[in-house]
């Protein structure tokens, strides 16, 4: 855990300029067996300080990869200089910041305890050795370790302070077989999650079922068909709705892009999807336990709230940054963050979910005669209009109402505030994934969560 | 002396008396000055100053790897305890390894001493002439940023390669507008080693421009057809990574999935294609010049006429599996051009898209993909018609490198790559 070392530099804040003060320090770790090999073993770290100053709607930001009270000095005067710089070539006068809303210190969450290396082989070559021993006639297999933790200290001018940390790892299993003609088809899953090490890896035999489970849906993708391609009505399984909150709807409501112009711009107050959706970027908790990937306090000093999108399938309102909150008459809710010492704060989601309804899982398979179930998403992207894409590695045809065979991968895509009006049955499970990285200029870390529902999509195939 | 050449010999002397036989390193200052641009404004300037520090250490035929950002003695120290740390809780592997004495060398590219104000002023020449010239386009972000890099490389076979660089490089994202209808986002950048040219001339900005600027009013496909579909530069681009990745990358030739195993020396692509990773080519800005593995880096044709000359593997999977190592880690794409202008392949396809975006899931080992064509305009009997919403398009991998129509004699330089535009036919596109 980072020393405090920067409580006393707030006296080098200059009057008139919002300041903020950061040191960080992001933690990695990561093994990789492929086939029984170990391709992959390292450790890795990066620490520094830095400073963002706000004047007049320009922003100078500088960081150094020290951690010292030297350090904070430094990236004080250079981000003060960046500002002036950039107003000495710059007519802009943006949009000057608000008053805080509120300042104070939050409280530490919790300490990050760093595992040795060996630990993490052994655990590596345990799944490994579980697998190959008992799934002889996978062509590959491989086994991912991957750890990334935030240790943040953080001062403001005129906000909240605070020392927090984010914590998170995972084992990925990646299996892959041959279909007949000799062609290969591979499914992953994520195991872990919030948490170091021995929070998540303490007991690995908690995670064989899910294996054995990856196993049966690789055996019946080798089996799998092509999806046929057009407009459809689906499944969509919770980690698939959790990507559709997080890349559909997500992005087209983040302020910067609704300045950028999104379709969310002209579309607040107006119905966007039917009124089974309601929609949370959630801050740390969820249904009374922490969200999957907790924010308590964001880089900008604010203090993290929920921010609610949709209700009842109306838009109802934005992530913000301080300015962004300003320019839409919005208070911010503690998304700006950046992912590593170096990296400025932007607007992120946070733990982003589409709230669960009233059916059952069963109940929505039952209801389509001819569509497809769609479990598992490799990655997704969106763009300002809401068109999205999401890869789907797993899924299955539905036929009168029962599942039938697995599909190959395919592509669905649609456009979100058109497709979320199709949307008619909601189960009432959410189904959370956090191992993903959200890119936008910086990585970082989110996790997102979402029911089953219904609705019609545009999904590729032959 | 260099600082870095200093901070290296201190960490040779730390390896030394902690009795380390055999080890690689590098050490890496770096400056970065980035301009921040939002919604045709700027908004943010932001320098880092950044270090890094990464060691193998290789013993008894186990390797671990560490790395940091601190240039410190006590964490250069912490360093090389967490390398042997890692190596010796390793199982044996005697494939892992480096390369063997490669000899001195002292690089230098780019510019090192940036000249800020007149790449500032070139950047607010970019925004008036876009502002001027393209009225309904909005410049949503863009980002210019200065990197100047000195890092030194050495490893007890005795190489030592060091490194001066500085580069300019430039990415504009925007979108078009005409009151309530808006388009996507598309984007375009490049590198450069001097401010001499205007940006909007660079790269690939002026067909991304024109594109999102036709592109306010999209209309939606009905139905379905097998077509050519003509990559621009950046796409086709992408395409080729992915084949690459695909098919003859370390990992899907180590656990043998690659559908171009037992491929080298056939025939697997059109006899229009060729390929080549080429850092030395002079239109390539910041080409590699130390690879990963400790190799003097080289130019390598991966693909010639349609005939496969090589895996591209690195040391290890080199070792794994027996077939040849590649100097090279990547980057610096070239391919050759046809014999053909844009306009000519344009005028021959029947029906097709011209698409400069792919937004897909990762294509499954066997090669097989499908997704959105993004910034894509739909073409019939010769003529570009309307730019397409909701269009999806659906191939094999394998296949697009067979079908190739035709390639561009145009290339476009991005500082990065050399591309032509590439035909490709017996894509099915499909619409609502």
């Amino acid at each position: 855990m980072l020393q405090d070392i920067l409580q006393k530099e707030k006296e080098l804040f200059e009057d008139g300029v919002q300041t903020v003060l950061r040191g960080q320090e992001n933690r990695n770790r990561r093994v990789v067996i492929l086939k029984g090999n170990i391709v992959q073993n390292s450790r890795s770290e990066s620490r520094g300080i830095n400073a963002r100053v706000g004047k007049d709607g320009l922003f100078g930001f500088a960081s150094i990869a020290e951690y010292s009270e030297e350090a904070a000095r430094k990236v004080l005067k250079a981000a003060s200089e960046n500002a002036a710089l950039l107003a000495h070539h710059s007519e802009n006068k943006g949009i000057v910041l608000p008053p805080s809303y509120g300042s104070g210190v939050i409280p530490t969450n919790r300490d990050i305890v760093d595992a040795e290396q060996k630990k993490i082989i052994d655990a590596c070559r345990t799944i490994d050795a579980y697998v190959e021993k008992k799934y002889p006639d996978l062509e590959s297999r491989t086994v991912v370790y991957t750890e990334d933790s935030q240790d943040r200290i953080i001062y403001s001018s005129d906000a909240y302070s605070g020392h927090l940390t984010t914590p998170r790892c995972y084992i990925y299993v990646m299996m892959s077989a041959k279909t007949k003609e000799g062609a290969p088809v591979e499914l992953f899953k994520a195991l872990g999650g919030y948490g170091c090490f021995e929070d998540n890896f303490a007991d690995l035999e908690q995670y064989y079922p899910e294996i054995d489970q990856l196993y049966k849906k690789v055996m019946d993708k080798k089996e799998g068909v092509y999806a046929e391609a057009g407009y459809k009505t689906v499944v969509l399984g919770g980690m698939m709705g959790g990507m559709l909150a997080h890349e559909a709807v997500g992005h087209t409501v983040e302020a910067d892009l609704v300045m950028g112009g999104s379709v969310a711009g002209p579309n607040l107050g107006k119905r966007v999807a039917s009124d089974l959706v309601t929609m949370i970027d959630y801050a740390h908790t969820y249904n009374g336990e922490t969200a999957p990937l907790p924010v308590y306090l964001d880089d900008e000093g604010t203090k993290a709230v929920d921010a609610e999108l949709i209700r009842d399938g109306i838009l109802t309102g934005y992530m913000n940054s301080r300015e962004t909150a300003e320019k839409y008459k919005m208070k911010p809710a503690g998304n700006a963050r950046g992912w590593t010492f170096s990296d400025e704060p932007l607007i992120r989601m946070r733990n982003t979910c589409i709230l669960p309804g009233k059916n059952t899982v069963e109940e929505l398979i039952e209801s389509v005669d001819d569509g497809y179930y769609l479990i598992d998403s490799g990655n997704g992207q969106a763009d300002l209009t809401g068109e999205f894409m999401f890869g789907v590695t797993c899924g299955y045809e539905i036929k009168n109402g029962k599942l039938g065979r697995a599909l190959l991968d395919t592509t669905v895509t649609g456009v979100a505030f058109e497709m979320l009006k199709t949307v008619d049955m909601v189960s009432d499970k959410v189904e959370w994934s956090s191992s993903g990285f959200c890119g936008k200029k910086q990585p970082m870390a989110v996790g997102m969560g979402g029911p089953h529902m219904r609705c019609k999509i545009m999904i590729g195939g032959r | 002396m260099s600082e870095i050449r200093e901070i290296a010999d201190l960490f040779d002397g730390i390896l030394k008396d902690k009795k380390l036989e055999k080890y690689t390193y590098t050490l890496v200052k770096s400056e970065k000055q980035e301009l921040n641009v939002e919604n045709d404004e700027f908004k943010l300037m932001r320098t880092v100053f950044n270090n890094y520090a990464s060691i193998k250490v290789f013993k008894d035929n186990k390797m671990g790897n560490a790395s940091g950002n601190d240039l410190s003695e006590e964490a250069l120290k912490k360093l090389a305890d967490d390398g042997v740390s890692a190596a010796e809780s390793s199982p044996e592997d005697p494939c892992h390894d480096f390369a063997p004495d490669q000899g001195k060398d002292v690089f230098r590219q780019g510019i090192y001493e940036p000249d800020m104000d007149r790449f500032i002023e070139r950047i607010k020449e970019f925004l008036a002439a876009v502002k001027k010239e393209y009225p309904q386009v909005k410049v949503m972000q863009a980002i210019g940023s200065y990197d100047r890099n000195n890092w030194i490389s050495r490893n007890t076979n005795g190489t030592e390669f060091e490194a001066f660089t500085g580069e300019y490089s430039f990415y504009a994202g925007v979108c078009a507008s005409d009151g309530e209808a808006t388009t996507g986002i598309d984007g375009a950048g490049f590198t450069a080693k001097d401010l001499d040219t205007p940006f909007i001339e660079l790269g690939e900005m002026r067909r991304c421009l024109d594109s999102i600027s036709k592109s306010i009013h999209p209309e939606s496909l009905e139905g379905k057809f097998e077509g050519t579909v003509i990559l621009t530069p950046g796409c086709a681009e992408n395409f080729l990574y992915m084949v690459i990745g695909n098919y003859i990358s370390d990992s899907v030739v180590i656990d043998g999935t690659s559908m171009w195993l037992d491929k080298v020396g056939e025939q697997v692509a059109s006899d229009k294609l060729t390929v080549a990773l080429k850092p030395y080519d002079e239109r390539i800005v910041m080409g590699e010049r130390g690879t990963q593995d400790g190799f003097r880096a080289e130019d390598v044709t991966l693909i010639e006429k349609g005939v496969l000359k090589t895996h591209r593997l690195g040391l290890y999977a080199s070792n794994k599996t027996g077939r040849p190592v590649v100097k090279n880690t990547g980057g610096a794409m070239v391919v050759e051009p046809g014999d053909k202008s844009i306009d000519e392949i344009i005028a021959s396809v029947d029906k097709g898209l011209l698409m400069s975006g792919f937004s897909g899931g990762q294509p499954g080992a066997n090669g097989e993909f499908s997704g959105v064509a993004k910034n894509s305009f739909l073409i019939e009997k010769g003529k570009i018609k309307d730019a397409v919403t909701e269009t999806m398009v659906n191939g094999n991998l394998g296949e697009v490198v067979k079908n190739i129509r035709a390639i561009s004699k145009e290339l476009t330089c991005s500082g990065d790559s050399v591309m032509p535009y590439i035909a490709v036919d017996g894509i099915i596109v499909s619409g609502k």
